[in-house]
């Protein structure tokens, strides 16, 4: 099952890099040496990419991720202006806070903390799935104990998890 | 190191593999060849390596496998190079009466011996990097 998720990730990496090798579509010759191709790198990667990653071949989930992006270019706008805002006025008062996060896997927790990464004025330090929680600087500090991720990352960790299941 | 570096490393792995085997493969039609293509793949053994660690990377890397391929790397540029020598050294027979490589310019198939020794190069500078990289890890230890 593995080899299948590292497979199909390599071929569809490969059809990119070579589109247009006949007119706008594959030269039969790329596509066959791209089969030969991702299948070694599929071979040589089914333990690397986890046991559990077939979910992600999942359509329902590229169309999720799809609907997603647009609320992360949102959020980053949002965020982008805010903290050109705080560069201008110098009206700053960062500091580290521990967010509680309701996830359950690896995934989720790297949906999430990328997420607060991407938009600026908040940067994850650590993820602790002991704890269930993020550590995340923050550069205007609002609330030092948030109950929930939600002052911090906003809508980021309903769509994490949904992403990640 | 954390969990985020390591799933993320769990995505990109196959990425990185694939793009260093497009660049080695297209050697002949775009920028990057052998050596190229080979130090990119090694920089996903490398971040296998910095990511998992080296216990990890002690339960995947075999010595003997990586030191055969690399000389089967060798050998198949020489046996590359070698296919002409009715004429001469290096004479690029397969472009010029071969059976298969001689297709026309521009496509995959093309450039006679040249993808045979992109391949070789890269199996063996991937191989040899990435054998060079896990030896100095396993370095016994700090002092003496």
């Amino acid at each position: 099952m593995p080899f299948i998720v590292a497979f199909v990730f390599a071929y569809v990496l490969w059809l990119v890099l070579t589109a247009g090798t006949n007119g706008l579509l594959w030269s039969t010759q790329e596509l066959i040496a791209g089969l030969i191709f991702a299948g070694i790198i599929g071979y040589a990667t089914k333990d690397v990419v986890g046991e559990k990653s077939i979910r992600f071949l999942n359509p329902i989930k590229w169309l999720e991720g799809i609907a997603y992006a647009p609320v992360l270019f949102w959020g980053m706008t949002k965020a982008n202006l805010d903290v050109a805002y705080r560069v201008i006025t110098g009206r700053i008062n960062p500091g580290i806070v521990r967010v509680p996060v309701d996830l359950e896997n690896d995934a989720q927790y790297t949906i999430m903390s990328n997420s607060i990464t991407l938009t600026p004025g908040t940067l994850t330090i650590d993820a602790c799935p002991d704890e269930k929680a993020l550590y995340v600087h923050w550069i205007n500090v609002k609330d030092p104990h948030p109950k929930s991720s939600e002052p911090v990352a906003g809508p980021f960790e309903k769509w994490a998890r949904r992403l990640g299941k | 190191m954390g969990l985020i570096v390591k799933t993320s490393a769990r995505a990109i792995i196959p990425l990185i593999g694939i793009f260093g085997t497009y660049i080695v493969a297209h050697g002949h039609l775009t920028p990057g060849g052998g050596f190229q293509g080979g130090a990119t793949i090694a920089g996903a053994g490398v971040l296998f390596l910095v990511a998992f660690g080296l216990n990890e990377m002690r339960k995947h890397y075999n010595k003997h496998l990586y030191s055969a391929l690399e000389g089967l790397g060798g050998l198949a540029f020489l046996g590359a190079a070698m296919l002409g020598i009715g004429t001469a050294f290096f004479y690029n027979t397969l472009w010029h009466n071969g059976p298969i490589l001689n297709g026309k310019p521009g496509t995959l198939l093309s450039a006679g011996f040249l993808p045979i020794m992109n391949l070789a190069v890269g199996l063996k500078v991937f191989t040899g990097l990435v054998s060079a990289l896990v030896a100095i890890a396993m370095y016994r230890r700090w002092k003496s």
